[in-house]
């Protein structure tokens, strides 16, 4: 028993909204010094590739928890809002 | 849409429904707004209702009533290794009488519960429907705008019971814009499935009795804690982690739950369970120095939405808080009706009320608690320190033993230093 973030559909369900809740400026993040939303994310949403110098974010599993909201120290948002109502994560008995 | 109402309130989780519950009860026409298809849906969290006696008003035999699991009779704190563990147990029959202390719970169960009871006294739920604004006149909050058509919704008083991130209490400006994320944590928790009889055998309980385990020293010296918990035919594990902390760490909380779920004695408890869900959420840690200002023109701020939480190590108390601060809320707010002034001057009754209540009383009397907690030794060192002891104690390898004294001195040099000590029991003293 394990929880692989990856297969994250198995075992979490959502209603995915076609537009994305969140939305990023990758450039911000390219200057970015920490980058501790790629680790804290309990979803894996952020991935940074060295070698592109390039932050790919992915909305699809996000649990809407509001780490990334929190740890991004230079406000690389520009949209952060919650899901459209009805779309998004969907807790069944947690 | 586009209606008015004697008042809204933002968010159907514990704080947004005891409110709705509250205000419908008097008779006023109020407005219950949810952004998940259902309440609950967006909820999560470790998995222990404490007493809630502003409910148990509305709810004489609340344990009858409220779709519960396990009613919690063993509670304990272990310390916990890489190998080993040590822990301490409180058991008592009183927790197995009603009133019962505590309980299990699944949100998405309860939340939708409560917020049916809000509705059964006159409360309209507006499931799907995200509020994106405040509306505003003359600088006074005097209803909402929601996201799915841009509706408006009138009312001359909003209650923001939003959560832990509380945009609305940021939109009134009552909120710091930005948070420390010192001040929060964020909990990441996993279902795990188990025969009844099972649980039962391994956490020796028998009909419907539970327990709880706090657990230190399972994340890998990131600031926080472990909780394991049994619902009637399941068990929610997790870990609590303060954001800065596990930022800073570079480790994802992830593979921590996953190897706090390996270790040796947890693994044991876990044994042949089904994973049946992930989740995650933030708490807002901060205590009673986090709280924002909980009113304004025309609005007032209750649960999570104003960082009523209370985080110690040996327990997690939001819900509670949460279902308080609302019914409050709500009580304020229909006093505001009778006076028919919904001034921040008017609504600051509500403070008051709070103040009044065990609501700040105790989050005045937790105040040092956060900034104990900030202390890198209880992560890995005490833990690391208590299971030496007992390793020592127990072990019999043929060389003699060492006094106690001696025993705990040497091995407080080696893992912590006395100094260090001392203050550690003086700061825990303080904060507890
Ligand atoms: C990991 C973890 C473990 C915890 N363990 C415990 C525990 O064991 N015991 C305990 O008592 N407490 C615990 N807590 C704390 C507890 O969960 C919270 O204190 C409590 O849920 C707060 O209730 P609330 O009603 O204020 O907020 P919430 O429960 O967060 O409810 C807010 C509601 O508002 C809705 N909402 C948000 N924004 C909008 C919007 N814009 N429009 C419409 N609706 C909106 C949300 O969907 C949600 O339903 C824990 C928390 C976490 C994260
Ligand atoms: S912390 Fe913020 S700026 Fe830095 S990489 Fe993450 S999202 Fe980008
Ligand atoms: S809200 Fe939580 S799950 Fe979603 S992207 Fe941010 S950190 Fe990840």
């Amino acid at each position: 028993m394990k929880i692989n973030v990856d297969e994250i559909f198995d075992v979490t369900s959502f209603n995915i909204d076609r537009e994305p809740h969140i939305v990023l400026d990758p450039q911000v993040c390219v200057g970015c010094d920490q980058r501790g939303c790629t680790n804290s994310c309990p979803a894996r949403c952020y991935t940074w590739s060295e070698e592109d110098q390039k932050m790919t974010f992915v909305h699809d599993g996000c649990l809407e928890c509001g780490t990334c909201y929190v740890v991004c120290h230079r406000n690389a948002f520009t949209r952060w809002t919650y899901p459209r109502g009805g779309f998004g994560v969907s807790f069944r008995m947690t | 849409m586009k209606r008015s109402f004697d008042a809204i309130v933002i968010g159907a989780g514990p704080a947004g429904s005891s409110a709705a519950l509250t205000l419908a009860k008097a008779g006023l026409d109020v407005a219950l707004l949810e952004r998940g298809s259902y309440p609950g849906e967006k909820n999560m969290f470790g998995g222990v209702l404490h007493r809630l006696t502003a409910l148990e008003e509305h709810f004489p035999e609340f344990w009858n009533q409220a779709p519960l699991e396990r009613h919690i009779v063993k509670k304990s704190l272990t310390f916990l290794t890489e190998e080993s563990s040590f822990n301490v147990n409180f058991d008592t029959q009183a927790s197995d009488r009603t009133p019962y202390n505590g309980y299990t719970v699944y949100r998405p169960r309860f939340d939708r519960w409560l917020a049916d009871e809000a509705v059964k006294a006159g409360a309209k739920l507006y499931c799907g429907c995200t509020v994106e604004d405040l509306l505003r006149e003359d600088g006074r909050i005097t209803g909402v705008k929601v996201m799915r058509d841009g509706g408006e919704i009138k009312a001359p008083v909003v209650i923001a019971a939003d959560g832990v991130l509380s945009f609305a209490a940021k939109k009134a400006g009552l909120r710091r814009p930005a948070f420390d994320p010192a001040q929060m944590a964020v909990g990441v928790k996993a279902l795990i499935d188990l025969p009844k009889e099972v649980i039962d055998d391994r956490f020796g309980l028998v009909r419907d009795q539970g327990a709880s385990n706090e657990l230190v020293g399972c994340t890998q010296g990131v600031r926080g804690g472990g909780f394991l918990y049994t619902n009637y035919d399941s068990l929610s594990i997790g870990l609590v982690m303060h954001l800065g902390s596990l930022s800073e760490s570079g480790k994802t909380p992830y593979d921590l739950l996953n190897s706090f779920m390996e270790q040796p004695q947890m693994a044991k408890l876990l044994k042949g369970g089904r994973l049946l869900e992930y989740s995650a959420h933030l708490v807002p840690e901060g205590g009673y120095d986090m709280v924002p200002e909980t009113y304004g023109d025309g609005i007032l701020v209750a649960g999570d939405a104003a960082a009523l939480c209370i985080v110690t190590g040996l327990n997690l108390e939001g819900i509670n808080l949460a279902t308080h601060s609302g019914t409050l809320a709500g009580q304020a707010a229909i006093e505001a009706h009778g006076r028919k002034d919904f001034s921040k001057r008017s609504l600051s009754c509500y403070q008051r009320m709070l103040e009044n209540s065990y609501v700040m009383q105790d989050l005045k009397l937790y105040r040092r608690t956060p900034h104990m907690l900030h202390n890198d030794r209880i992560y890995t060192q005490y833990p690391e320190l208590l299971c030496g002891i007992m390793d020592e104690i127990y072990r019999i390898d043929g060389t003699p033993k060492d006094t106690m004294t001696k025993l705990l001195m040497r091995t407080v040099k080696d893992k912590i230093g006395l100094k260090n000590l001392l203050a550690d029991v003086y700061s825990g003293w303080r904060a507890l």
